[in-house]
């Protein structure tokens, strides 16, 4: 692809070379089985092994809490199904509370078990008008039957950050059980250190295409040993808790991506987030031009607007003619734009959040493509506030 | 583009001649449907027509405006007891009103369709025809096209047969794409119908079906919103064992009429004041049209009158017409003339 301007790393980040090289090694010939026993299942074992460390180093746990899976919502899936399975059969009530921003990973997942358990109820906590979680709804929710609170790191449409040292307290605080804390980190991976953000939750679920590594891979990190069924028995591999043969180029991709990241965080934070001042100044004087959750912390990569009057359908339209990748923030699997459920959760009107537009960038955006896309953005802008 | 033949060759013949075309699906209907959630099938389908074309597609989202134009005057509609057509509400406001409005806003010069119609130009003013093939004209549902909006439309197909549309498929390698073509409401699960879909939107009125010729009451319905003025379908025949047709729906006395063909007949209609589109200015008071108003129906010679209210008045008697049903005027020496459209109001 030649003349594209991408900004839609949110979506799904640029492959890194560095992991097409790293996984190249087992995509081809002899890959032995990992669970195998002679030479060539060895070697693929070790390269998980490693794979593992490097993962664990990069969320701040130990290896042996790290769940190769096939991408985030998988992770997520595993987290809710798993947790719930194993509670629900040894208590009369289970009590899940998700936030209303989360990524359809997460609310599918506790949606699911909703219908499908009696006794299984999910809550949802609210977030404020700056699409903060509400510390003190979540402190109302929470009861002795709290098998598991969900929160997400950042929020991938808006890019916020989220209060998960207060999540872990305010569920702490009032319940001496065993509720488990987890958190969708996937859209905080690229940007933020996760032994420290991260510290306070149990379980991490991370998803390798937004950081550079292969689709199709992911991982579940538990900080500790939490109590989770698998929802694809059968084999017993990642100590029983996911079934299947573990993928070793992918858990390999992953590390590699994982690495990439955690060595230049700190020099794509800083690059980045002067990108992002620029775009928001630049925006700002745009017609109708909103910025989301104008108060709140954000990672450095996401500039979230909404334009008053104008549809995302047709900037969108009209970027994709000038080449430039962006998105509304949320599509359905048809691809069509659809209302947010995050911005109505923040009590953003529908009427406004049809104008919305995300713009999220990564390691490899330079000062010039932002340049560019300003001015793309402008014109597109007037053209369709005429 | 909904994935199916007709737009697909529409996409591919515009390409042939020429046109820098771009491939557009509307995402109308945000619930269940036939074809799945949110009808993810079609616009899979219609994505992969467009990557077989080697044209862009985009999906526009006006799930909100379906609701509101289509789905909730459809359902207002049965509630106040009369039967709207939700295809034609959705050619008017959503694809030909507001894509119009939007291909305008982003730089088209024209927008096309797979419908069976044609436009034909003559000094300087833009007509609707009817479509080449009897049995898939669609002109009726596109009866209340103004010309401006005439004037950049463009109907690829419309002069064709259906066989020689699947030719031109098959020649642009189109064969796979042979779906059947869509007859039902988008918004309703074929499987389980109207019933059930009004039931999840509103409370159904059970009622009485009672013989005009008798008084008796015959038999009884769940829902008498389902029951639409005309139809015979459903309806037992009387005594006599001659046919009975519904002659009327009457919610607020929860009672469905029912009579003889001779007993139900009409022999004018009244239509809506506001609805009325006339294509060109040739109808007024006094002028002699072909009415038809349903989509496959026979046209039926009449005079358009404006006193006191607009209204038709037919040569021959005919079956009663439901409240909310469109009428469309073809020209009466020009039988494949579109001169305008109406709504049915109450007599």
């Amino acid at each position: 692809m030649t003349d594209i301007l991408y900004f839609d790393h949110a979506a799904s980040a640029p492959r890194r070379d560095e992991v097409v090289e790293a996984m190249a090694r087992w995509q081809h010939g002899v890959v032995g089985n990992p669970s195998g026993s002679h030479r060539a299942a060895r070697e693929a074992r070790r390269a998980v092994e490693e794979a593992r460390d490097e993962v664990a180093q990069f969320v701040g746990a130990k290896p042996g809490g790290v769940i190769f899976t096939a991408g985030g919502t998988e992770s997520c899936h595993l987290a809710i199904a798993g947790v719930v399975n194993r509670h629900r059969r040894a208590h009369e009530r289970t009590e899940v509370i998700v936030s209303k921003i989360e990524h359809h990973a997460v609310l599918d997942a506790a949606a699911m078990v909703d219908r499908d358990y009696d006794n299984v109820t999910v809550k949802y906590v609210g977030v404020d008008s700056e699409g903060i979680v509400d510390l003190e709804e979540l402190e109302s929710l929470v009861t002795e039957h709290t098998a598991l609170v969900s929160v997400m790191s950042v929020n991938n449409e808006t890019g916020v950050r989220q209060p998960l040292d207060g999540v872990n307290s305010t569920v702490r605080q009032f319940i001496a059980n065993e509720a488990v804390t987890h958190t969708d980190a996937v859209a905080a991976a690229p940007w933020l250190h996760l032994p420290m953000t991260t510290a306070a939750i149990d379980m991490i679920s991370l998803c390798g295409h937004k950081i550079g590594g292969p689709v199709n891979s992911g991982a579940l990190v538990l900080r500790k040993d939490v109590a989770l069924d698998a929802v694809t028995p059968g084999g017993g591999q990642e100590r029983g808790r996911r079934g299947g043969t573990v993928d070793v180029a992918a858990a390999v991709g992953l590390a590699t991506a994982c690495r990439l990241i955690r060595a230049e965080l700190a020099d794509t934070n800083e690059r980045i987030a002067d990108y992002q001042q620029k775009l928001q100044s630049a925006l700002s004087f745009l017609p109708g031009c909103r910025l989301t959750a104008p108060g709140a912390v954000k990672i450095p990569g996401t500039v979230h607007v909404t334009f008053e009057g104008l549809a995302s359908d047709e900037i969108l339209f009209l970027l994709d003619q000038e080449g430039v990748c962006v998105s509304a923030a949320a599509s359905c699997s048809s691809g069509a734009a659809e209302p947010s459920h995050v911005l109505a959760a923040m009590g953003i009107s529908n009427e406004q959040a049809r104008g919305s537009l995300r713009i999220s960038m990564g390691a490899e955006n330079t000062e010039a493509e932002v340049d560019q896309l300003i001015g793309i953005l402008a014109k597109v802008i007037y053209r369709l506030s005429e | 583009m909904s994935g199916g033949v007709d737009s697909s060759v529409a996409a591919g013949l515009l390409i042939e001649q020429g046109h820098e075309v771009v491939g557009a699906t509307l995402k109308l209907w945000g619930g269940v449907s036939d074809s799945g959630c949110c009808s993810v099938a079609d616009v899979d389908d219609a994505r992969r027509v467009a990557q077989m074309l080697g044209i862009d597609h985009h999906v526009f989202n006006y799930t909100e405006e379906f609701e509101r134009h289509v789905v909730a005057p459809f359902v207002a509609g049965h509630a106040a007891g009369t039967s709207p057509n939700p295809c034609i509400e959705c050619n008017r406001h959503i694809k030909f009103d507001l894509l119009f409005e939007r291909a305008a806003r982003l730089g088209f010069d024209a927008v096309a369709t797979g419908h069976h119609a044609q436009v034909l130009e003559r000094d300087g003013q833009h007509y609707l025809v009817r479509g080449a093939d009897d049995q898939k004209d669609q002109s009726y549902v596109l009866g209340y096209l103004a010309e401006d909006q005439l004037a950049t439309l463009l109907l690829p197909i419309g002069h064709m047969n259906k066989s020689e549309v699947r030719v031109h498929a098959e020649r642009l390698g189109l064969r796979t794409w042979d779906k059947p073509d869509s007859q039902d409401v988008c918004f309703i699960e074929a499987s389980k119908g109207r019933e059930v879909f009004l039931r999840s939107r509103i409370k159904v009125t059970p009622a009485k079906i009672v013989d005009r010729a008798t008084g008796e009451v015959v038999g009884e319905t769940s829902a008498a919103e389902l029951m639409t003025v005309g139809q015979r379908r459903g309806v037992l025949p009387g005594r006599d064992g001659e046919k009975r047709f519904v002659a009327k729906v009457d919610l607020a006395a929860q009672t469905v009429e029912v009579g003889r063909l001779e007993d139900v007949l009409i022999s004018t209609i009244a239509l809506d004041d506001v609805s009325l589109t006339f294509a060109h200015e040739t109808l007024g008071e006094g002028t002699e049209v072909l009415a038809q108003w349903s989509a496959h129906g026979i046209p039926k010679k009449a005079t358009l009158h404006a006193e006191p209210h607009w209204h038709l008045k037919l040569a021959e008697q005919a079956r009663p017409v439901a409240v909310g049903q469109t009428v469309v005027f073809y020209r009466l020496n020009e039988p494949e003339i579109v001169e305008g459209a109406a709504l049915v109001a109450a007599q």
